[in-house]
């Protein structure tokens, strides 16, 4: 039996969405986000289109350390390279660490709370003290336990997935010590709304308890787990970029915690070269700073209180 | 009964007042032309569905209509002074100390870490200037008024019941003496043998302080035995208004006849009720004419066109064409 | 099938929930208490017969509700239903049959609708999560056939309408839809009027009125409005603390009650017609106690005008008045 039968007024939908749209880009905040965040998943899908192939140290472009230029808006780095060409490709590393790792987050997250909120009892009980072990994980230290696991395993060189090993163990690392703020918030939700009347209903129209998760609790958290999705990822860029910065992440692919790293490691601060260490900072802090003003701008969005539009 | 009610000079006159709405784009009218008059001591109840503008009616009266409330025509005067219903600085010193109102669930509102003596004092503190031993004894004193001995008054809300909360909140708006007290469904959210305790309560407090009630309310027999007088509003409009005995004796608008029909009365021993059909209206979109037309068993051409007016008949008022040919007939009659 | 006459029996129900003591008393060793919701309660209902259930908030009637509907377990007691014992029968598929049979009708029509379902999907859920349907030409007739029945009409105007587009009457129109969707024999209605104004009120109890003339439903109506369940019920069952004071015809519960409870409950609900027939029994003080701490003997006693030695010390059972007419008061026989 199809779960469709009906043709569903997809005009009321398209229209309630307008008007969830029209609210959420009210907030001057999430206008700004918006536009920025474009931007740089504009950079992050088509690198090569903007700022040609990856550079490394052999087919680098220019002199050593040379500041913003003409020729090299962002100047140069220790090689030579083009730290326009590093930030962009750059982006689309770090962008998909940080989406992916939140994907992980929200899944897991979403699941452990739903689950411990609506069966109660033991299985809240020993979920919820799950969650307090990977709340107080430090993320550095289960990336060192884990990256050598992983490469043994697998195999220095190959691919995990699509991912090479250490850009995927800081996927994993990352996903699973951030999803015990989303079990935390999807549980104490999930409490209040499987008292609801509803949820009654659905008891006695028969309905399985995995349809009533799926079906009538999960998409009341919707709301509840887009806003906190959007402040995931500002953490997991964060969190990414300290990783790297440390020396977990790949040189072959240089996310903007490499960069800072390499620029670090390079002398660049007290070469004065502010470029090289500025360029990815920046971008780490604007994309943070975006997903933060977006997560809020939902928040007050679903807000129930000045919600409209359920 | 003190003079002051024996001359006709009415506590609080309503004069036409209307109230708008503005939801978003569209500016929807909440009560239209509401005209009446309260004299002291006397008890009125507002009986309408929801949406029919009964609350607003009261809140307007208390200076405590919504911040997208405008009030777009009339005025309410306070023996014989213009309030300044609209002007939330302005209405501050009239607010509690001339009208006070208790809210419908209002019982749920006490701050949970506080004693009740404490809460009740505070108002008193507040808006009287009493010193702090002044004020406790006023609390006492009003304690005892709604029924609770003085000495429960050092329980904290959760040890209360919703009765009792309920004559706590009573207390706090008697605290600054009052001469009108408005009650938002004060019995709603009670159960029927509380509710009944807490409607003799209103009445005992009427005749003891001489106040002057606004019940509003939903219910019809919980204003049989707690008022004078009765006004039902539909739509935003008072449609009948007359004494308690009359309008359940005698009903002449049909929107009155068809709600007390639809109260269960096992003395008349009929079964079924009859049922109005279709549903209130909203505030957007209200039927033209008489609002009540389309649910209206004795709807005439008239009806959906012409607005009635509340006219004077017998001693109450009715806004229904089927009345207004009547008086016009009358009229004629008087003539002739 | 056995005929038994009844569709649904309640043997000695109980339903007492424990309260979680404090860490001192845990530490102590002191027992936790226990809220005697439902305190042994008999009650049964027929075929096509709708029975009352009379009381005031903490009377225990919407637990007795959720029994039914299996939403809450009893502690002691027997779920009878057909003859077959349910009561301690649990899981989805061995309840799917039960629950073809008997559906509830819930008293916040807005709480007891996801508004992120469309109307469709709503009245659809029990058909599809019992199975009762074999492909969506069936499922649409079915749907439609509830909302028409629950007066929704057109049905096919409806489908696609969320719960907040729609009125209070017609929310509590559909949630009555959802319930006959599977075209059950027994409904366990929870206040369903009250939250409605009172000119939709009357409506809605046509509809239900109308369930049982034409297809021989089982309605038990819980309410704490006596002159109501006087006029929808056939019986009245009222309860107090837990227990059943007094049973009996709709008649003459309202018209000759025998239990001061009772009489007490009529003579505070508000008239707009002075009756005549109102007893000299002077107004119950105070308020229903926490059934946490139920009075010995009768439960009754510290409020009743009419308590004497006995009523302290026994209990008392539930006594023969009249025909079908039980009353628990030692003053009844």
């Amino acid at each position: 039996m199809s779960e469709s039968s009906v043709p569903y007024s997809t005009h009321r939908r398209v229209q309630a969405f307008k008007g969830f749209l029209r609210q959420f880009l009210g907030h001057g905040g999430a206008q700004l986000g918006f536009v920025c965040l474009v931007c740089f998943l504009v950079l992050a899908a088509v690198p090569n289109i903007l700022v040609g192939p990856l550079q490394t140290a052999v087919n680098a472009t220019g002199d050593f350390l040379v500041p913003p230029s003409g020729q090299h808006l962002l100047g140069t780095d220790e090689v030579g390279r083009d730290v326009l060409n590093l930030v962009v490709h750059g982006a689309r590393i770090s962008l998909t660490i940080a989406l992916l790792a939140t994907v992980i987050s929200l899944i897991v997250g979403a699941t452990v709370g739903m689950t411990a909120g609506y069966f109660g009892h033991w299985a809240d009980v020993w979920l919820m003290r799950l969650t307090d072990f990977f709340f107080v994980v430090p993320s550095f230290v289960l990336a060192l336990v884990i990256t050598p696991v992983v490469l043994e395993v697998m195999g220095r060189g190959r691919d995990i997935l699509g991912f090479r090993p250490s850009i995927f163990v800081i996927i994993v690392v990352i996903g699973l010590t951030s999803w015990a703020f989303v079990a935390r918030i999807v549980r104490s939700q999930t409490l209040s709304l499987k008292e609801r009347t509803f949820v009654d209903r659905a008891r006695v129209a028969g309905t399985s308890n995995l349809s009533i998760m799926l079906k009538h609790i999960l998409p009341n958290l919707v709301p509840q787990i887009a806003a906190n999705g959007a402040l995931v990822v500002a953490g997991a860029i964060y969190v990414e970029t300290s990783l790297s910065f440390l020396g977990l992440g790949d040189p072959l692919q240089p996310s903007w915690g490499t960069l800072l790293a390499l620029a670090q490691r390079a002398g660049a601060a007290s070469a004065g070269a502010w470029w090289y260490l500025g360029a990815p900072g920046i971008c780490v802090l604007m994309v943070s700073l975006s997903f933060v003003l977006i997560g809020n701008a939902l928040d007050d969005t679903f807000n129930p209180r000045r919600r409209v539009i359920p | 009964m003190t003079d002051f009610s024996k001359d006709n000079a009415p506590l609080l006159e309503v004069d036409r007042l209307s109230v708008d709405y503005s939801l978003k784009a569209v500016s929807a009218r909440a009560i239209e032309n509401v005209s009446f008059g309260l004299r002291a001591g006397e008890a009125v109840a507002l009986v309408g569905e929801s949406g029919s503008g009964k609350t607003t009616t009261a809140m307007a009266i208390a200076g405590l209509l919504s911040a997208n409330a405008l009030v777009s025509g009339g005025e309410v005067r306070y023996r014989g002074e213009r309030l300044p219903i609209d002007d939330d600085a302005a209405m501050r010193p009239h607010r509690w100390s001339e009208t006070s109102v208790v809210f419908q669930g209002a019982m749920n509102a006490l701050n949970p870490v506080h004693r009740i003596i404490k809460q009740i004092a505070e108002p008193c503190r507040l808006k009287l200037r009493m010193s702090r031993g002044e004020a406790t004894a006023r609390a006492r004193e009003l304690l005892e008024l709604v029924g609770i001995p003085a000495d429960r008054g050092t329980a904290y809300p959760h040890e209360l019941s919703g009765g009792m909360r309920q004559r706590v909140m009573i207390a706090m708006a008697l605290a600054c003496r009052p001469s009108i007290v408005i009650g938002d469904e004060p019995t709603t959210a009670l159960d029927v043998i509380t509710q009944a305790q807490i409607l003799k309560l209103l009445g005992d407090l009427r005749s003891r302080l001489n106040l002057a009630l606004i019940l509003i309310t939903h219910d019809l027999s919980v204003v049989a035995e707690a008022c004078d007088r009765v006004m039902i509003m539909y739509s935003g409009r008072i449609v009948e208004d007359g004494t308690v005995g009359e309008i359940f004796a005698k009903p002449k608008h049909p929107y009155t006849k068809l709600l007390i029909d639809s109260i269960p009365n096992p003395a008349k021993g009929k079964r079924m009720i009859r049922p109005i059909p279709g549903d209130p209206p909203n505030l957007v979109s209200r039927p033209s004419g008489c609002a009540f037309h389309p649910r209206c068993p004795s709807a005439m051409a008239v009806c959906t066109t012409e607005v009635p007016s509340l006219d004077p008949l017998g001693c109450g008022r009715v806004a229904c064409h089927l009345h207004q040919s009547l008086t016009q007939e009358d009229k004629i009659a008087a003539h002739a | 099938m056995p005929d038994t006459g009844d569709i649904l029996r309640l043997e000695n129900l109980e339903v007492h929930f424990p309260i979680q003591g404090g860490l001192f008393d845990r530490v102590l060793g002191r027992p936790a208490g226990v809220v005697r919701a439902v305190d042994g309660i008999d009650l049964t209902i027929g075929h096509g017969e709708i029975v009352a259930l009379v009381g005031e908030s903490g009377s225990g009637k919407t637990t007795v509700g959720r029994v039914i509907t299996k939403l809450a377990q009893p502690t002691a007691g027997r779920l009878l239903f057909e003859g077959a014992d349910m009561t301690s029968v649990r899981g989805l598929s061995a309840l799917r049959p039960y629950r073809h049979h008997v559906q509830m009708i819930f008293q916040d029509a807005y709480q007891a609708l996801n508004s992120r379902h469309t109307v469709f999907d709503i009245v659809a859920e029990p058909l599809r999560s019992l199975r009762l349907v074999e492909n969506d030409a069936q499922l649409t007739e079915r749907v439609s056939e509830a909302l028409a029945a629950a007066g929704l009409n057109p049905p096919g105007d409806f489908f696609a309408r969320f719960p907040h587009e729609l009125s209070g009457g017609q929310r509590q129109r559909v949630v009555i839809a959802g319930a006959l969707a599977v075209r059950p024999e027994l409904i366990v209605a929870d206040e369903p009027v009250s939250m409605l104004d009172v000119s939709i009120r009357a409506q809605i109890l046509q509809v239900l009125v109308d369930l049982r003339d034409k297809h021989n439903m089982a309605l038990l109506f819980i309410t704490h409005d006596l002159p109501l369940a006087w006029l929808i019920a056939d019986r009245i069952a009222v309860l107090y603390l837990g227990k059943l004071v007094e049973i009996g015809s709709a008649d003459e519960i309202t018209f000759n009650p025998r239990h001061p409870y009772t009489v007490a409950l009529r003579d505070a609900t508000p008239q707009i017609h002075t009756d005549a027939d109102r007893s000299k029994l002077p107004a119950l003080q105070g308020e229903v106690p926490s059934a946490a701490r139920v009075p010995k003997g009768c439960r009754f006693h510290p409020r009743c005008p009419l308590a004497f030695d006995r009523c302290r010390q026994d209990e008392p059972p539930a006594i023969e008045v009249g025909p079908q007419h039980l009353s628990a008061c030692w003053l009844a026989n």
